[in-house]
This record gives C-alpha cells, sequence and structure tokens, in this order.
C-alpha cells in the first residue's frame, strides 16, 4: 500500500510524456538555456500541466487577447515561439518544422496544428 | 467505518481544502498586474479625426505604406487586383458643383453599431467593449457577409498562403482581415502606424470619451463629419475639412 502513490506518478508521468527518441526534446536555444539557470518552473510552474493543458491554456489565452486585449506573456502563442525556437547557421528554424518543439510530440500522437498558416513561426527580432 | 465529522473538523477539512484550489489555480494564473493584463472596457472608446486638409497626397500614401509595414499586406503574389487586401486606401471625392477634389483616407471606420458584426454568423466580427472593431479570424469562416454589409468597402478577405507573417499581425488564406486600429500597438499604450506616420495635427488619435483627450476637445470646438452619416453607424473615425 505504501508503494502505490509512486506506482500511480510513474503511470501518470509515462502516460502524459511524447518525448524524443533520445529521451530529450529539442526545448529550443532560449529555453534550453533558462533550463539550464533552473529557471524552468518561472515560466512552466508545473511540467506535467503544461504538457498535457497547453491546448486549453492556448485557447483561453486566444479569447481573452482578442475580446478583452489582455496582452500578457503567460500563454501567449507569440511568446512560446519567441522562446522555443532553435536556430541553424544563424537563422531561425520555423517551430513547427519536423523536429522542432511545437511538432516533435505532435507528430507522435498525429495532431495537426493550422494555428502557423497565420501566426509566425519564428521570432520577429534578428538574430 | 463510521467517521463522525463535529463542526470543528468540518471547518478544519474545508480550509484544507480550499487551499489546495487556491494553490492548483495559483499555477494556472497570472502573476504580475501590467496595464496590458485588465481587461479593456467600455469607459473608453478610441477614435481617430483626420483633418483632411492638413493631409497633403503624399502623407496619405505614407499612411498607407505605414500599414503595409505594420501589419505585412500588400505582397500578395498570386491575387488580382480585386483581390488585393486594401486595409487603408487613397480615396478621392469631388464636389459635382464646384469641383473641387479632396482625397483622404479611408479604413475600417469602427462603428459604434458595426454591419459587420450584425451579419457575422460565427461571432467572429466583433466590436471590443473600447469601441475597436476586429474579425476574429479563428472564428471566421471566410463566408465574407461581413464584407458584402460593410458601407466603406473596408474588409479583404485573403486569397492565397502566405508566409512570413508579422508576428503581431496573424494573417491567413481563408479568412476577413481589416484596419485593427493596431490594437496591437493601442494595448501597449502606443497610437496606430498611420497615425505616427503622418506625424503633427493630420490625424489625431485618443479616447472620444475623455474630456481632456486632445481628440475630444478637438471634435467639441471643429466642425467634423462622419462618412455616410445617415446609415447612423457612429463611427469611431471622423474627418474634418470635407
Ligand atoms: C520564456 C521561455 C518560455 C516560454 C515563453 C514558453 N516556454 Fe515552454 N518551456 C520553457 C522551458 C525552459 C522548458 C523546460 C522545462 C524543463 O524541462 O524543466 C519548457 C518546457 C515546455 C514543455 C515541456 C516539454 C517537455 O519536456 O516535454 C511544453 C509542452 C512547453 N514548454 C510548451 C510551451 C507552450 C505551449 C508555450 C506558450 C504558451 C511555452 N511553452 C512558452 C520555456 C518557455
Ligand atoms: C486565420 C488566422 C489564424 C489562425 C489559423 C490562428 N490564429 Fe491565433 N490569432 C490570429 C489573429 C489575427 C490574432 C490577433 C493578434 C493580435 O491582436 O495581436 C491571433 C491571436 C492569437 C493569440 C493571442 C496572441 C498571442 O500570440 O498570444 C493566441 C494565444 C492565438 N492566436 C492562438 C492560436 C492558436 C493556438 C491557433 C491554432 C489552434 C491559432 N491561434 C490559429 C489569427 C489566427
Ligand atoms: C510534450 C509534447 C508537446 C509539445 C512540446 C507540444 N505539444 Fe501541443 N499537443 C501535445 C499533445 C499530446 C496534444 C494532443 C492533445 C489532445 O489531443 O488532447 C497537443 C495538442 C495541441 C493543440 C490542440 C490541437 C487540436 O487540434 O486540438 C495545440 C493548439 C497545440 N498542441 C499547440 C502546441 C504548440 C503551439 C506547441 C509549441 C509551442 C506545442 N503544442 C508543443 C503535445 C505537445
Amino acid at each position: 500500500m505504501r508503494h502505490f502513490p509512486i506506482i500511480l506518478l510513474a503511470l501518470m508521468f509515462t502516460s502524459v510524456f511524447a518525448h524524443g527518441n533520445d529521451g530529450h526534446i529539442n526545448l529550443g536555444d532560449k529555453a534550453t538555456e533558462l533550463k539550464e539557470e533552473g529557471k524552468s518552473r518561472d515560466i512552466h510552474p508545473s511540467l506535467a500541466e503544461i504538457r498535457k493543458m497547453h491546448p486549453e491554456f492556448l485557447l483561453h489565452k486566444r479569447d481573452q487577447t482578442l475580446r478583452q486585449g489582455i496582452r500578457s506573456k503567460r500563454n501567449s502563442l507569440k511568446a512560446c515561439v519567441d522562446c522555443h525556437s532553435s536556430t541553424k547557421n544563424d537563422e531561425y528554424l520555423p517551430i513547427n518544422a519536423p523536429e522542432q518543439f511545437c511538432s516533435t510530440c505532435h507528430q507522435k500522437v498525429g495532431t495537426s496544428l493550422d494555428c502557423f498558416a497565420c501566426h509566425r513561426t519564428t521570432p520577429e527580432e534578428e538574430l | 467505518m463510521t467517521k463522525k465529522l463535529n463542526r470543528r473538523d468540518f471547518i478544519k477539512n474545508t480550509t484544507a481544502n480550499t487551499v489546495g484550489v487556491a494553490s492548483i489555480a495559483s499555477g494556472i494564473s497570472l502573476t504580475t498586474f501590467a496595464a496590458s493584463e485588465n481587461p479593456v472596457s467600455n469607459k473608453k472608446r478610441w477614435g481617430m479625426l483626420i483633418d483632411t486638409n492638413k493631409l497633403s497626397e503624399a502623407n496619405i500614401e505614407d499612411m498607407v505604406n505605414a500599414c503595409q509595414e505594420e501589419h505585412g499586406w500588400g505582397n500578395e503574389k498570386y491575387s488580382t487586383g480585386e483581390q488585393k487586401p486594401d486595409w487603408i486606401k487613397k480615396v478621392k471625392v469631388k464636389d459635382k458643383a464646384t469641383g473641387k477634389i479632396d482625397s483622404l483616407p479611408l479604413m475600417c471606420q469602427h462603428c459604434e453599431q458595426p454591419p459587420c458584426v450584425d451579419v457575422c454568423p460565427t461571432n467572429a466580427s466583433v466590436k471590443r467593449e473600447d469601441g475597436i472593431v476586429l474579425v476574429d479570424k479563428h472564428l471566421c469562416i471566410g463566408c465574407r457577409y461581413c464584407m458584402m454589409a460593410c458601407p466603406y468597402d473596408s474588409r479583404s478577405f485573403v486569397h492565397e498562403n502566405l508566409s512570413n507573417q508579422k508576428a503581431d499581425t496573424p494573417r491567413g488564406k481563408g479568412t476577413v482581415e481589416a484596419c485593427t486600429m493596431c490594437v496591437h500597438r493601442v494595448d501597449k499604450g502606443e497610437v496606430p502606424a498611420c497615425v505616427e506616420a503622418v506625424g503633427g495635427d493630420g490625424v489625431i488619435f485618443g479616447d472620444l470619451y475623455d474630456a481632456n483627450s486632445k481628440i475630444n476637445k478637438t471634435l467639441k470646438k471643429i466642425q467634423s463629419t462622419q462618412i455616410r452619416a445617415d446609415l447612423n453607424l457612429n463611427t469611431g473615425v471622423r474627418y474634418s475639412g470635407i
């Protein structure tokens, strides 16, 4: 009975994770830096939560921004792109390209997004 | 198993639960409070006053260019002339009696009673509390009723796939778009790009309701008009000099 919570936790985590083959997801340049500095919790208070709940967070934020003019960074799609983009040869890679942050997990679970038909796929500021 | 719950235990348990809920909620909720984190309110109504006497043809072209630069429209490769977007355009009006010709910039007039919002079947056309009329492209199904309803011909439809959009102006094929009064700038306390491009008094942007604002004071003082005032739409964009 004492082991039960541990087993439960283990189950919860394995089911939510959809990691890359090496067990590490390509977080993008800025996010990797921030993670190494130990700042992860300041951005995503809970990893399990953002992994599971980000579609809801994004849609909620979308309505808040469009209808109420709320423009904080938390859960902003523009902010996800700014922080989770990777670079190669001094250029940003589109965040929805294969193996990039917003596509690895989605490839695995067979989800495709239409967000990037309109939303910019790279940070706007120059490198 | 039976357990008698006295009042004290009940209170103890409920407080424990409440704390649990609060800490979950705080993980999701916002942690800082800047101006842009508060919802906009109907205490304000954003508007513009365009004085055509103070605007040269070149000024108006600058306004159009500034809008294109800000929002990234105008580089559509495959759209034909009729299909090309026109968030703001230069319009010439001629007085039939005198032959006097005025040029003016025309864009979404941000009506108080917007016909585009009335006809939209999906609630994608919206008027924010502060009077800015927008297309919520997430809900837009591209039916284009709003384009037909608009007396100012100020909305366009995106006919082709786009890439490399501006970060603050997502745009995509199959949805309707128009002047946003640069909401993304206004929400930060800045003025719309076209207003900034002219500078001076040619175009005044501000809160129509605020008795201390320049736009409110000027409107009280000078003669101004709304285009198609006969429709009683009570536009947010006003003109003088025509
Ligand atoms: C300021 C930088 C920053 C922003 C903005 C940001 N993130 Fe993150 N994100 C991180 C960091 C750092 C991590 C790594 C956390 C860790 O592993 O400790 C991370 C991790 C994640 C993960 C988990 C990845 C994994 O390991 O499985 C998801 C999912 C995620 N972010 C989604 C988003 C979404 C969606 C947005 C936009 C709403 C967003 N992030 C915005 C920095 C950011
Ligand atoms: C048809 C075009 C279009 C599509 C598709 C689209 N968006 Fe948007 N989105 C917009 C526009 C326009 C805005 C308003 C931008 C502004 O006012 O700053 C916006 C704003 C947002 C915002 C608030 C601004 C920000 O960057 O945080 C979020 C969040 C958002 N969209 C999420 C999404 C998500 C998630 C998807 C995919 C499921 C998506 N959008 C698909 C056009 C689109
Ligand atoms: C840790 C893996 C992971 C990462 C990284 C990730 N996602 Fe997801 N995302 C998922 C999963 C799994 C789903 C499917 C959830 C479901 O079907 O309930 C999903 C679904 C979505 C959806 C809803 C799609 C739909 O059609 O309902 C959106 C929107 C979304 N993700 C946006 C993003 C964005 C934007 C990023 C990059 C900033 C991102 N995701 C990164 C795992 C991830």
